[in-house]
Order: C-alpha cells, then structure tokens, then sequence
C-alpha cells in the first residue's frame, strides 16, 4: 500500500488497530537495541568476565592459561594490598560521614528562601568547578610552604607548621575535607523536595507541628528513594576512588593515600594484569558485602 | 517557605532562627565563590606573588604574563608538553562532544522505549538490564574493558587462535583512538535513570491521541515527545559533558598516545613535572628538568597551574550556564525503583 492511499482510504477500524499494534510492537525494539547492545558489550559482559580472567595468567604476550586462585594467592602475600585496602576503607567510611549529611539539610534549608532568593542561591552553591580543576586550587591550599591553609595555621591560629597532605597520619582525613562544604548531589534533593505539596506542610502546622518535626515527617521520608540512591551511589562511589587522591598525592606519602584502584593502576601499569583484575574482583566483594548490608538495613520502605 | 511557621514570623526565636539559616546558606555560597576567586586572582600574579607567604588577596601587579606561558608551553618545554595546550583541549572537545552525540540519543530512545512503548514484563526486565550495573562497583570491569578496546569482541590481552589454525581470529582495536573514549560510554545508565523518571512523567494520553493521529512511534517521539523534553536534554548534556570532559582514569588506560590525549592527562603532566620541580619553589627547582627550569626563571609557577585549572574549568563552567534554567524542570528522579 502506497503512502497516498494510506492517507485518503480510512481503513477498516478493527484490523487496522491489530495491525498497527503487531507493527508497533516490532518497530518499538528498534528504539532499546542500540542501547542494548552497548550496555551488554561494555556493561555486563567486561564485569562477568573479570571473575574469569582474575583467574587467568593474562600475559601481555603468549597464550591465556588458566591458573586457578594463584592471582589471589600472590595478592595476598603483598603487604601493599592490606594497606591499600585499609586507606580504601578509611577514605570511604569517613568521606561518606563527613560529605553525606550536609547538602541534605542544605537543600531542605534552600527550600525556606523567597523563590528568587532560592534560585540565585542555587545557582551559586551548584556552581561547578571542574574536578580536576579542583585538584590544581586544593594542592595550592594545601602547600606546605606558602598555602593558605598553613597561612591559617601558623599565621592566624599561630599553631606550628602543618604537614597536611605529607602526613602519613592525616593525609586522608586532609583529602576529605573539600567535600565536606563543596560537592554533593544537592540537585536531587532539591527536585525531590519541589515535588512535594505545601498543603503536607500547612497540615502539619495545623496539628502542631514545629520545625524539626516537619522535617523528620515530612520533608525526610519525602525524600527517601532519593536518599537511599544516593547513599549507595555514595558507597559504591567513595570505595572506587582513584582521580581526587591520584592528582593530590600519587598515593603518598609511603602509600598512605594509595587507594585500592590506585594500586590496581599501578599493577596494569607494570603489565600484571591477572593480578590487577583478581584485586579489581576482591574489591568487587568489598563493595557488595557494603551494598548487601545497605539494602537490608534500606529494605522495608514504606513507601512501597 | 514551608518549615517556619505562617503564623507568628514576627516572634524574636522564630526571626533569630531565620537568620540563622540565611547566615549558613550566605556562608556556603561564600565558600562556593572563593575557589574561583583564589584562581583566577592567582592566575593574574607574578610567580613570586604567588608564592609569597602571606598570600595577597588582590595581585599587587596584576599580569597576564602566566596565561601567555602556559598557551605556548610546548614551545618552553617540549620535555613536559609535546603537543601544544590547544591541541589537547580539542582532543577533549572530541571527546566530549563525541560521547554526547552517541550516548544521548541511544540512551534516551532506550528510555523512552521502556519508559511509554515496551509493557509488562519486558518492561521491568528491560528495566534492570539497564541500570542493573548501576548498583554494582563498576571498577571491576575497568580491566576487561580495556583489553576490549585494543581485541574486540575478546577481553583478553591476545586474541586467539581460529579452532584448528594458527591465525587468531580477527579483531576490532578501537585502544588509542579516539573512539576508545566515545564507544564504550555509548549508554549511560545514570542518563537512562533521569530520562526515564522524565518520560515517566509525561502523560500516555498525549502519545495515545498522537497515535490516533497517525505517523510512526518515532515520528511521535521526534515531534511530540522531544519538544517537551527539553529540560531533560539539557541536563543530561550538561552532565555528561562535565563527566566526559573530566574523565581521567580511562583515557588514563586507554589513551597512550600524547597526540590524541585529553586535557585532563596534561595537566597530569604537567603538575608532575612542577611536582617533581620541588612543588614549584624556584629555589629548590635547581634540580629539575631543564624545561621547568626555563618555564620557572620565566616567571610560572603556581600562576600556571591556576591558569590550567582555569582553561579545564571553564567549557564546564559555560555548559552550566547553558542548563541553568532547566536544572530544576529536568530532574524527575524518585531512586530505583
């Protein structure tokens, strides 16, 4: 049938929706497989087969053989990998301690604003600064010699000079800090919080509620799909870290900032590949041992 | 305006504690402006200025001297830079631009597709295959993916041989190529979450009296649906174009040759080199390589580096202004599920 003929003739009802409706629901995979096939071929496929090639030789040259857990045998008799796993740990728990809570309440408290005010506001705190660009500002702060932080130090809170980022002790808590105040998903909360009538509001004002308890009944279990999504993000995140502490420290000083994905770096580096994707898989199990205990303590949702 | 009580603002705690809440906000805002104060002030000192202990708040001599060393920074020191700075910065916009134009579209048909044409189960299985990885450490595939750059379709560091033959069987090497940044992140399964808590949002009706109508599914996705998701669009630009524009471990893997790499591996370079040159100390930089050296006795030091954070900064910086207005109207999220 030509297009014209198409237009002109008005088919017959019944068929014409059946028809239509086989056609379509064809056609309409014709919109998924594109996606399909990229999220296979780089998303699921490279993850399953890292558990298979972790048990691998994986030489650059020569043929693949496979050697059982001998990856994971020689990772474990390198005292590097406990101490890369243990900065890992620390960065993560306590970056998520320090950085989680805060664009929260700062979301929670831009919704109070006049709408002008909150916009401008908004604007100002999201703001983007290019990570690496982030990385430049942070190790001038932080300079031992000349930063502003030891300016602050020495010079306005008259301490002794400070180590900041050559502290084996406090380099970590040091990579934290710019995120307490600076980064965050700030604009989900503020979309989930837009999307909630201000009658809940006016209601609970009528049955006496204050402030706070507005906000622990209304404003936070409003928010808690958004929550729960970005803590996990947040914990899968926070234990992959690899650019922020890359470009600050390279690791240092002594590996006391050598996350676990900076050492799988260097061992790709240095052409261990086998054994750089078997620790990629012990962290793997790190992570899920986190995303299992979060999605139990997360479960019951009333929501839902 | 929906915590603080309608009735009784004028009350001294309630004003006090308003005023509180604005102070705290005013100081966050503070604190989000002062990095960009410090850098570019700093980028306008003379390296000794930059260096001086205390800091200046204002360049006492204000130049631009640091913006014109680092644009002819490979011309000083070729040791540090092969190619030029501008060489590197449209190596970036390659890839940026290259990732937006493939992932956005496949992603947001997908979305679109499971969001309003695909029903019941299909739908939901669809659904978790998209974002399943999302919920898992992505890390772990970081390794099999870049030996799929250099053998496609094997994950392995060779490829092997035809059953029977000694020919390997033949494979795809997209490794050191642009492509090697841009096909990989052909879906984005956080960009598929945004587009479909949008599209959700958008009534069936509308695309139910479009089929009444007549035209193709992809006509009324083109016609109807895209005009109306313009908020969505730009939001999800922006964000991957700050994702791309700022990836640094992949390139990082994948990347080998300095003639194709981004920006974000100069400057990697480059704060290295200064690194290694005693945190650019012109006093202790005796021992450096002789590049820095000559870029230092020119008069770079951390005036330089602020300029490179600044040359990263500021395309992310113009797409943020771009977006601004649909930030808001463009994020429909509501988690997971």
């Amino acid at each position: 049938m030509s297009v014209g003929t198409d237009v002109i003739e008005p088919r017959p009802a019944v068929p014409a929706v059946e028809g239509g409706r086989t056609r379509r629901r064809w056609l309409n995979w014709l919109f998924v497989i594109p996606a399909i096939l990229f999220q296979f071929f780089w998303g699921w496929y490279p993850m399953v087969i890292a558990i298979f090639l972790s048990l691998t030789n994986a030489p650059i040259r020569g043929a693949v053989t496979f050697r059982g857990i001998e990856n994971y045998v020689r990772l474990a008799s390198d005292p590097l990998v406990p101490m890369a796993f243990r900065v890992t740990l620390i960065y993560g728990i306590l970056s998520i301690i320090l950085t989680f809570i805060i664009p929260i309440i700062t979301a929670i408290l831009l919704m109070e604003m006049p709408p002008k005010t909150m916009r401008v506001m908004m604007i100002l705190w999201f703001l983007p600064l290019s990570g690496i660009a982030s990385t430049l500002f942070w190790q001038y702060l932080y300079n031992e010699k000349f930063g502003i932080f030891q300016y602050i130090a020495t010079a306005v809170l008259g301490l002794p000079p400070q180590a900041f980022l050559s502290s084996e002790r406090l380099v970590l808590f040091w990579l934290i800090v710019p995120g307490i105040i600076m980064y965050g998903p700030g604009l989900y909360y503020i979309a989930g919080l837009q999307g909630i009538p201000k009658s809940y509001y006016e209601a609970a004002e009528v049955e006496g509620a204050g402030f706070w308890r507005k906000i622990w009944t209304i404003s936070l279990p409003r928010l808690r799909p958004i929550i729960s999504m970005t803590l996990l993000f947040s914990i899968i995140g926070s234990l992959q870290e690899f650019t922020f502490p890359d470009l600050m420290t390279r690791g240092g000083p002594n590996g006391a900032s050598r996350t676990v994905v900076m050492y799988m770096f260097t061992l790709l580096n240095n052409g261990r590949i086998g054994d750089s994707t078997a620790l990629a898989v012990m962290l793997f199990a790190l992570i899920m041992v986190f995303v299992l205990v979060f999605r139990l303590v997360f479960k019951s949702d009333p929501d839902v | 305006m929906s915590l603080f009580p309608t009735v009784g603002r004028k009350q001294l705690g309630v004003r006090i504690s308003w005023w509180l809440v604005v102070a705290f906000l005013a100081f966050g805002v503070f604190m989000h402006l002062v990095p960009f104060y410090i850098m570019i002030t700093t980028s306008i000192k003379p390296a000794t200025e930059a260096m001086a202990m205390p800091p200046t708040l204002w360049p006492r001599q204000p130049t631009f001297a640091a913006w014109g060393l680092v644009l002819k920074l490979s011309d000083i020191a070729k040791s540090v830079l092969s190619q030029p700075l501008s060489k590197y910065f449209l190596n970036s916009m390659i890839m940026t631009f290259g990732t937006m134009i493939l992932s956005i579209p496949v992603t947001s048909l997908a979305a679109y597709a499971v969001s309003k044409l695909i029903k019941g189960r299909a739908a939901k299985n669809l659904f978790i295959f998209f974002i399943g990885t999302l919920m898992l450490p992505g890390i772990v595939s970081l390794i099999p993916s870049f030996l799929l750059t250099r053998n496609f379709p094997f994950p392995l560091p060779v490829a092997p041989n035809i059953p029977g033959t000694d020919v390997a069987f033949p494979t795809l090497r997209i490794w050191n190529t642009y492509w090697a940044v841009i096909i990989p992140a052909g879906f984005s399964a956080g960009n598929f979450l945004l587009f479909k808590g949008y599209f959700d949002g958008i009534p069936d009706s509308i695309i139910n009296a479009a089929r009444v109508d007549g035209g193709s599914e992809f006509n009324i996705f083109r016609r109807i649906i895209l005009p109306m998701s313009i908020p969505v669009y730009a939001v999800v630009a922006y964000f991957t174009f700050g994702a791309t524009w700022d990836s640094y471990l992949w390139p990082l893997v994948v990347i080998q040759d300095s003639a194709i790499a981004p920006l974000t591996l100069a400057i990697r370079r480059i704060s290295d080199a200064f690194g290694a040159a005693g945190t650019t100390n012109p006093l202790t930089a005796v021992g450096a390589s002789a590049g820095i050296s000559e870029l230092v006795s020119q008069g770079l030091s951390w005036n330089g580096l602020m300029v490179l954070g600044l040359l990263q900064a500021i395309p992310t910086f113009i797409f943020f202004i771009i977006a601004r207005e649909y930030l808001l109207k463009g994020v429909k999220i509501q988690g997971l599920k």
